[in-house]
């Protein structure tokens, strides 16, 4: 009598490894999405008891109307001439303060946009120090 | 006279290394993956400066019609009633990590009234740095942009 002997392979099958890592891929690159990560700082002051007064004529005071409009220091301006107007004040005083004030109804994204403007003065060489934005119980508390 | 034909070639494509660069491909995207906190759809508003936030934020989106949703960075944003519930949210992840970076993701339409409360809120939880979300400025949107229209009306 003949016994049949079956020989068992020792390797491991792999056949099926690029399969698998291949359906691992299509589910991370169904479900990575690209999240917007980037944005403006905005180093936010100390909430003092007594913060530091400003003198009304030392700021520049930008204002931002309901319709994203800029009134700056009561005249009405378009965004790309601020930059401009501030050269020679900051020439006389670098540290000159710049507050913008947004009406209630402004739109967010018209603060953003003068935010942005000011902080990219640095590369037209007007460095503007000190930008404030402060909120309506600040203006409530300490504006005069 | 018998010709032998030589030895069969079965044609064969290398495949022992497909499993190694699929690999590689899996850390890849393991590693990169970031899971968004927050999924809100927003039309963020457009700056040319922009800085990588930093990663672990803690995240407070709002909505065109004002929703805020707020999120530690840990887990997944939840909707809050108002801006006040904003500082008790930030006061109590400011109390657990006073370095927290936290970030405003809203819609560029949002009326500034919700912004001013929260920022407000997180000035009053004594957060120091705060990133304004926005997505780069293109030709089209720098052309097409609200600020900058001349007119007479003050805040």
């Amino acid at each position: 009598m003949k016994f049949g002997r079956t020989t068992v392979s020792d390797e491991i099958p792999t056949a099926s490894m690029a399969d698998i890592a291949f359906l691992l891929i299509i589910y991370f690159m169904v479900t990575t999405t690209f999240a917007a990560t980037r944005g403006l700082d905005f180093a936010l002051p100390k909430d003092e008891d007594n913060p530091p007064m400003i003198e009304k004529e030392e700021s520049v005071l930008i204002e931002i109307g309901p319709s994203g409009n800029l009134v700056v220091d009561g005249q009405p301006m378009t965004l790309d001439k601020i930059l401009e107007y501030l050269k020679p004040k900051l020439e006389r005083n670098p540290n000159k303060p710049v507050i913008i004030r947004p009406d209630s109804s402004a739109p967010y994204g018209a603060m953003v946009k003068v935010f942005d403007e000011l902080r990219r003065g640095a590369e037209k060489g007007v460095e503007v120090k000190s930008i404030s934005i402060p909120t309506q119980r600040e203006i409530d508390q300490f504006w005069y | 006279m018998r010709i032998h034909a030589g030895k069969r070639q079965v044609p064969l494509i290398p495949t022992a290394s497909m499993a190694d660069i699929a690999f590689l491909l899996i850390i890849f995207f393991m590693v990169t993956i970031t899971f968004e906190v927050d999924k809100t759809q927003v039309t963020l508003p457009d700056t040319q400066l922009r800085f990588e936030v930093p990663k672990k934020s803690a995240y407070i989106s709002v909505t065109e019609d004002g929703t805020i949703r707020v999120s530690t960075g840990e887990e997944i944003s939840v909707v809050v009633p108002g801006p006040e519930d904003v500082l008790s949210f930030a006061a109590s992840v400011v109390a657990a990590d006073p370095q927290k970076v936290f970030v405003i993701k809203a819609d560029e339409a949002v009326r500034y009234q919700i912004i001013d409360r929260v920022i407000d809120a997180l000035k009053q939880a004594k957060v120091e740095t705060l990133y304004l979300l926005s997505r780069a400025e293109t030709v089209e949107s720098a052309a097409g942009g609200t600020a900058g229209a001349p007119g007479t009306g003050g805040g």
